[in-house]
């Protein structure tokens, strides 16, 4: 979504201006010129329906066409891992609204807000842990292993880009407890990550993997400039057990050399010590790893110099390149700058990245909860917060997968307070209803939030597709779910057409559709008739069986209901009189039946003007 | 990537292997012959927009699970539905289409490969999709039911594939589910809750029906699956929507038994589901009771996933059995009948789960 103000310093989303040639896309399957007609249309997501309308030749045929879909960009989701990054970020997702929910409800009615306070980020970081483990597991690439001497960096599973940003803003907003120990968690996060800051420079992890290609060959260590130049990039950042064990392979340890070399080894061993009793400031280090732990910034300081020079060899290291997406991320994130935070997520992790790191970035700083909460006028009203999760929303619902999967995009949009539900509905209304099963999971989730009104309206659009595609009984099924009584008394008359012509033989199948049809009183009143129909046949056929004066009674009962209901069409009369005179005459026979027919049969036809009574009278 | 997640009993071990497609059905090969359990996926890629029809060999401990796919052909349609033979020697599988066209493949026994496929796809055959399929045990005959309200009778021969039309409703019913009770009778189920008996030895339509009018307004819902057990052929089981389970005995064909769902009053509160169930089938698994001691009038337990992500075990007289309560639908399971401890299910959200009981 661009930014709704043309300069593009000012917009809230990154949005460039300058023009690029447009994408071209060739249909495979268009059918041939000439056409008379195109007509274009957006189908779900990123699909564009292109109609082709032909003119009948020769006059008077039928004219003919043909529909495309064409899938236009490339999309997110079309990426097997992040569709499952996404489905497994909607539960931790869910989770944390409702507490969200749950603890705002609590701050109103005036429950203690410090427990909550604490509370509250312990959820956060839960939430963090879980979205962290979907990304992947790195191991820490720098640990030093002790078998092989000469193996200082251990191959791990490649660190993806994305789990590096989340972990860095993890690091500097959402953990509470490490605001001071910030620089040692950066050092920790370099260890992980530094392989990805760049591509095309040197990072200090390729120098080290250059140099441990160059160990297996090379005699004598020490003489190699780029042995002293890794030593000292893995001091700058930090990586001391690398540098102890770069400095034990120095030839003045080998056994044949310690008697010639024990100045010179003396001197390494004791730049090793000191190495390792390095001053860190952290609670705790893991096994393993060198250096001295200081858990209060005075005993520290006692210690070497601050870690600001650390820093600053850092940033030098690596000197003018901003254009890796991690460290313009780093960038912002040093600088307090909230918006550069969101618009490189943005643009360089894509919608998933921003709508769950902002959960993120407001738990600690009131400045940036400020700006990411409050309602900004030039979005129509939303906040920056609720603008991003309808954006990866949006996202969501242009993939079928992700979309038809119940639960995940409503999940999102029913937590934008303002303006979800109204984009769920539209969302809602797209969805397909040719096929039962994305239909039912479409009816559930309006079940699930409530919406009877979006419900009944996709169950009638449902009914009625059903009806002009001859499934009858499906379209009278969903009419009856919709309790839509304007349709099913019209279509009740295009069903007495079709029961005109076939229901006079005995055959099975309108059973069926009479069941479907219920015997509730609120059935639609022209249906009524088939009910009472089949109930008439039924005590026909048992005089025919042979049980006669009961049924006979019953017969004459129905059909006398039948006739004088008001919902029997007229034109129905004659093959009712008709059919009930010739079961008579098989089963009864004789003069008194017919007398009493006769009798029966006037006193409902006596207020009666139809043209079939006079060919009645004459048979009867 | 396999995730194990210990389950709340501690009789139960659950796998979720996530796989790259959309996976539309799933049924256990009953192969004695092949060390590892074959299992037949229908599977649609969305990104091409193409189906296929993959058989996978499921590793099982000591090694982690994992699906290894064996052989593949590709679909021309999407598959509603598929049903394999319970013969172990002549493995055939049945899937039938959106498209209303039918296909069946033969697969080598032992190499798992896929070795032919006839299909009958005419416009004299159905219109449309194919919901209820059922393959006669021998494999010798299919019965299918179609939206399009007919049912049609496919002979299975060594080569070629006949079909003769049982009924035609020309649309004023719809069929969703289909099952053999013997290899003259069958079931199918449709709308409004609607179950119908059919004999081949009285031709002309439905020996008997019946129609489920419960629930509040009589809110009527869709049959989405049946089973039939081969020790009580009278009965029948069917799932279908708002959570129902329900048990029809022909002999007595106006007192169904509800087994879940809005049925009747006391039952409200234990229904293990409240929306579509998409498939039932009856559970072998029991613990500690014989069937044969079960009275016949006591409906057996039956197993059933539903839409809002619950796998369950409902019985007559007890309180349900969750073994799966996921975040995204279950579409389809499938019991292992060699190992019925063994129940394979596949989820929405592109997985397959593997619960082992114990």
């Amino acid at each position: 979504m661009p930014g709704l103000v043309s300069d593009s310093g000012d917009s809230l989303v990154p949005f460039s201006p300058e023009p690029s040639p447009p994408p071209l896309y060739r249909l495979r399957h268009a059918p041939r010129p000439p056409h008379s007609r195109i007509a274009i249309s957006w189908a779900r997501g990123n699909c564009l329906r292109v109609s082709f309308f032909t003119n009948p030749s020769p006059p008077g045929d039928q004219s003919g066409g043909k529909v495309v879909e064409v899938s236009v960009g490339s999309g997110d989701l079309h990426d097997v891992q992040r569709r499952r990054i996404a489905y497994g970020s909607v539960s931790p997702f869910a989770l944390l609204q409702s507490q969200k929910n749950s603890m705002s409800a609590l701050a109103g009615m005036g429950v203690g807000s410090s427990t909550n306070v604490a509370e509250w980020w312990e959820h956060v970081m839960a939430f963090s842990d879980d979205i962290s483990s979907l990304l992947g597991n790195p191991k820490r690439a720098m640990s030093s292993i002790i078998e092989d001497e000469k193996v200082v960096l251990k191959n791990v599973e490649e660190p993806t880009c994305l789990k590096a940003a989340w972990e860095l803003i993890e690091i500097f907003y959402a953990e509470k407890q490490s605001q001071a120990w910030l620089p040692e968690r950066l050092v920790d996060w370099l260890a992980s990550y530094d392989c990805l800051l760049s591509t095309t420079e040197g990072t200090v992890h390729s120098k080290l993997v250059d140099l441990q290609k160059e160990l297996a060959t090379l005699q004598v260590i020490e003489n190699d400039q780029k042995y002293w130049q890794g030593i000292s990039s893995a001091l700058a950042v930090g990586w001391l057990d690398i540098v102890v064990k770069l400095l034990r392979l120095h030839g003045s340890y080998q056994l044949d050399q310690l008697g010639n070399r024990e100045t010179e080894n003396g001197l390494v061993e004791a730049i090793a010590v000191l190495v390792s009793k390095m001053p860190r400031m952290r609670p705790e280090l893991a096994n393993g790893t060198l250096g001295e732990c200081f858990n209060t910034k005075p005993e520290y300081m006692k210690g070497l110099e601050g870690m600001d020079s650390l820093a600053q060899k850092c940033m030098q290291l690596k000197p003018s390149s901003h254009s890796h997406e991690l460290m313009r991320l780093m960038l912002g994130i040093i600088g307090e700058n909230t918006e550069v935070v969101l618009a490189e997520c943005s643009r360089s992790f894509g919608p998933w990245m921003v709508a769950h790191a902002i959960e993120l970035l407001t738990i600690g700083s009131s400045g940036a909860e400020t700006l990411l909460h409050e309602e900004q006028y030039n979005l129509g009203g939303i906040s920056i917060e609720e603008l991003y999760r309808l954006v990866y929303a949006q996202v969501l619902s242009s993939h079928a997968l992700t979309w038809q999967a119940s639960e995940i995009a409503p999940v999102y949009l029913m937590s934008c307070a303002t303006q979800g539900m109204r984009l769920l509905e539209i969302l809602l209304y797209k969805q397909p209803v040719q096929q039962n099963q994305i239909l039912l999971k479409t009816l559930e989730i309006c079940r699930l939030y409530e919406l009877d009104s979006i419900s009944s309206d996709i169950m009638k659009i449902a009914g009625v597709r059903q009806w002009k595609h001859g499934r009858k009984g499906s379209g009278v099924f969903w009419l009856q779910k919709a309790q839509d009584e304007v349709r099913l008394n019209r279509i009740s008359q295009q069903l007495f057409d079709y029961v005109g012509r076939s229901i006079s033989d005995n055959s099975f199948k309108w059973e069926g559709l009479i069941e479907l049809l219920g015997q509730e009183a609120k059935t639609v009143s022209g249906l009524d008739f088939l009910h009472k129909y089949r109930d008439f046949k039924k005590s026909l056929q048992q005089i025919t069986d042979g049980k006669a004066s009961d049924a006979a009674r019953q017969a004459v009962e129905s059909l006398i209901l039948l006739m004088k209901n008001p919902s029997t069409p007229q034109k129905f009369w004659l093959p009712l009189l008709h059919d009930s005179r010739r079961r008579w005459e098989e089963a009864i026979g004789g003069g008194d039946g017919d007398g009493k027919r006769r009798r029966e049969k006037e006193e409902v036809t006596g207020g009666g003007d139809d043209d079939g009574e006079g060919r009645g009278d004459g048979d009867g | 990537m396999a995730v194990v997640v210990e389950p709340s009993s501690s009789d139960l071990q659950i796998h979720r292997l996530p796989q790259p497609k959309y996976i539309d059905a799933l049924r256990w090969l009953p192969l004695i012959s092949a060390l590892d359990n074959p299992i037949a996926l229908a599977l649609h890629d969305s990104h091409s927009a193409t189906s296929s029809i993959e058989i996978h060999a499921l590793k099982t401990p000591p090694n982690p699970p994992s699906l290894d796919l064996q052989s593949s052909w590709p679909c021309p349609s999407r598959v509603s539905s598929l049903r394999v033979s319970q013969t172990p020697q002549k493995p055939l599988i049945a899937a039938s289409t959106f498209d209303g066209s039918l296909h069946f493949l033969a697969t080598h026994p032992v190499n798992l490969s896929i070795q032919s496929d006839t299909s009958i796809a005419e416009k004299g055959f159905h219109v449309g999709p194919i919901w209820g399929v059922d393959l006669l045990g021998s494999g010798g005959e299919c019965v299918t039911g179609g939206e399009d309200g007919r049912v049609n009778l496919v002979t299975v021969g060594e080569s070629r594939l006949s079909y003769r039309r049982v009924f035609d409703s020309e649309g004023l019913v719809s069929y969703t589910a289909a099952k053999w009770a013997s290899p003259a009778e069958f079931a199918t189920g449709g709308l409004g809750f609607s179950l119908q008996w059919w004999d081949q030895r009285k031709p002309g339509g439905a020996v008997s029906q019946f129609k489920g009018g419960w629930g509040r307004g009589g809110s009527s819902g869709i049959v989405h699956s049946i089973d039939i057990h081969p020790s009580r052929k009278h009965t029948c089981v069917g799932g279908g929507s708002s959570g129902t389970v329900f048990a029809w005995d022909l002999r007595w064909p106006e007192q169904p038994v509800v087994l879940s769902g809005i049925g009747t009053g006391e039952r409200e509160n234990t229904s293990p589901s409240e929306s579509e169930v998409w498939e039932v089938q009856y559970d072998c698994f029991v613990h500690s009771s014989n069937i044969s001691n079960v009275s016949s009038s006591r409906i057996l337990p039956v197993m059933m996933c539903s839409e809002d992500g619950i796998l369950a075990v409902v019985e007559e007289g007890e309180e349900p059995a969750e073994l799966l309560a996921e975040p995204c639908a279950i579409n389809s399971f499938d019991i292992n009948v060699q190992n019925p401890s063994t129940v394979i299910c596949s989820l929405e959200w592109e997985s397959v789960a593997i619960i082992t009981r114990q």
